[in-house]
């Protein structure tokens, strides 16, 4: 009879502590969804770069600045005069070249456009030999004499001659530098570089600028390429009141590429806009004039926030850990990466 | 005996006269009536009427699923009421009560009118433009909200007359349209019929 009461009383020790062990267990982990057709995911290639990261490998990064090419169209007018007389010719030119806005130059009166009143010239390209070759005008007895021993020639031509513009603008970068430095980078002094007589697109090579060791320390290097300015003056009328409103915008849009300088991938590519606008309640009343530079720093903050988002947009910077924006990013990564496609079973 | 009369009736003839003076110059009686009582003074558009029309547009319009499905306080502002009825009717009067019943619910936000936009802007001009206010204290142009949601309406009405009989139907309509995508988010309609008879 003790022996049956040790017994039980063994029992229900072993099954106390069962239970207490089964009780003290995390919940069973729930079965992973079973999708057919995926696989685990593989840790990204390209893993996101976060500021702890950033701040462990000290990546740096130069930022150039804003580079432009601008096209410039001069009218020129070339009138010779030339003169002989027995062996000797004498020959004077005179040039005349009057700079004109290439746009306006191109739908004028080559066109028929618009302008061809403000450029009753027919434009010819000067670079084309066979537009620069050289044209007598018929002997007009009013503008030439001729007699046995002298004749006096005069031809007159007239066309425009192209040329570029190449440079950096020193004001819209900084912005971005910040920005950069805000998220973990180190940014380093990129080398400015001077535009040389007849230059041409290579002057947007970042590669041979990289291999020519203007940005020794960078690890990449953010280069844009201005697209467009364009200044906008706009008056409009309030409804429902007597009042207008006169909106001044200056709007700048620049073409970004990152550069990774130890094997010149491109690792952020993107087109960025921004825009500093002044508005004057009744201002072409009061002939209202902005202050460019106030719209210059508007415009170079709204360009490094726009940088800031498309740069988030593809994992070269990233919002906080943890927010909401990071795991979108990331999320988007996975999702994209053809890499990374699941199968599950 | 005839002096005793012809005295009595001259003073009866001066109690009279100030009792007539005593009348006049008390003016006319005042009293404060219930505001929200059945007015059925005649047939035309009244003070129920728009009592009647704005209760029930705010509680269908708080019910739709623009509004009760919407996280934040939607902002709404108020566009116009057509008045397509023979009678003058103050049209603001309907949807200006429609939208202080609408703010005191707290589902939603309204942005200024048309209507309202002078002040605004007279406001806005004062503030940015004189020079004499401390700039962090600035309301700034270019950071007013936009509305999501506009209301619109009308209001029509049918009329017959016979030699006793007047009877009127009013019909009024009521549209939330969001601005943006142009789309009818919500449409409801209030019919009253009113029935004079001499």
């Amino acid at each position: 009879m003790p022996l049956l009461k040790k017994t039980f009383l063994l029992c229900v020790g072993a099954s106390l502590l069962l239970l207490a062990g089964c009780a003290s267990k995390p919940p069973a982990a729930a079965p992973e969804q079973a999708i057919v057709g995926r696989v685990p995911a593989d840790p990204p290639k390209n893993p996101v770069i976060d500021a702890e990261a950033l701040k462990a490998e000290s990546k740096s990064i130069a930022v150039t600045d804003i580079y432009f090419k601008k096209e410039g169209k001069n009218l020129v007018f070339i009138e010779e005069t030339r003169h002989k007389t027995n062996n000797n010719v004498t020959s004077i030119i005179t040039p005349k070249t009057i700079p004109v806005d290439a746009d306006k130059a191109d739908t004028s009166a080559l066109t028929g456009g618009a302008n061809s009143s403000q450029f009753p010239v027919k434009f010819t390209n000067l670079a084309d030999p066979n537009s620069t070759a050289p044209v007598v005008t018929p002997v007009d007895p009013q503008t030439s004499s001729n007699s046995s021993d002298s004749e006096t020639q005069s031809s007159k031509k007239s066309g425009y001659e192209s040329k570029m513009e190449y440079g950096e603008l020193r004001y819209l970068a900084n912005p971005i530098r910040g920005l950069l430095i805000k998220s973990g980078y180190k940014v380093v002094q990129a080398k400015s570089t001077v535009a040389m007589p007849n230059q041409g697109d290579e002057y947007f090579d970042i590669v041979q600028r990289i291999k020519a060791g203007d940005f020794p320390d960078a690890n990449y290097v953010l280069y844009g390429i201005l697209t467009e300015v364009s200044v906008t003056d706009n008056v409009d009328d309030i409804p429902g009141t007597r009042s207008s409103s006169q909106q001044v915008t200056l709007e700048v849009t620049v073409d970004f590429n990152v550069v990774d300088t130890q094997n010149n991938q491109i690792v952020a590519s993107f087109i960025a806009s921004g825009d500093g606008k002044e508005v004057r309640i009744d201002g072409k009343d009061n002939n209202f004039k902005a202050s460019k530079a106030k719209l210059m720093k508007l415009a170079s903050l709204d360009l490094a926030e726009d940088v800031r988002k498309n740069l988030a947009a593809q994992n070269f910077i990233t919002n906080n850990p943890g927010s909401a924006g990071y795991e979108r990013n990331l999320k988007r990564r996975l999702d994209d990466d053809a890499a990374t496609l699941k199968v599950y079973k | 005996m005839i002096m005793k009369m012809h005295t009595k009736t001259i003073h009866l003839s001066a109690f009279a006269m100030s009792a007539v003076l005593l009348a006049a110059c008390s003016g006319p009686q005042v009293r404060y009536g219930d505001a929200k009582a059945v007015e059925t003074v005649n047939a035309n558009y009244g003070s129920t009427d728009l009592q009647t029309i704005a209760e029930a547009m705010t509680r269908s319009l708080l019910q739709s699923k623009a509004i009760s499905g919407s996280k934040d306080a939607p902002i709404i502002t108020l566009a116009d009421v057509k008045n397509k009825t023979s009678e003058y009717i103050d049209t603001r009067v309907i949807t200006d009560k429609i939208r202080t019943q609408l703010m005191k619910s707290g589902q939603v936000r309204f942005a200024v009118s048309v209507t309202e936009m002078q002040n605004q802007t007279d406001e806005l001009k004062r503030q940015n433009q004189s020079g004499l206010y401390k700039n962090s204290t600035i309301a700034k142009t270019g950071n007013m909200q936009g509305a999501q949601y506009r209301i619109e309406g009308s209001i029509a009405s049918i009329v017959k007359n016979t030699k006793d009989v007047k009877d009127v139907y009013y019909v009024f309509n009521l549209n939330l349209i969001n601005n943006e995508s142009g789309l009818l988010e919500w449409a409801d309609e209030k019919e009253i019929r009113k029935t004079a008879t001499r």
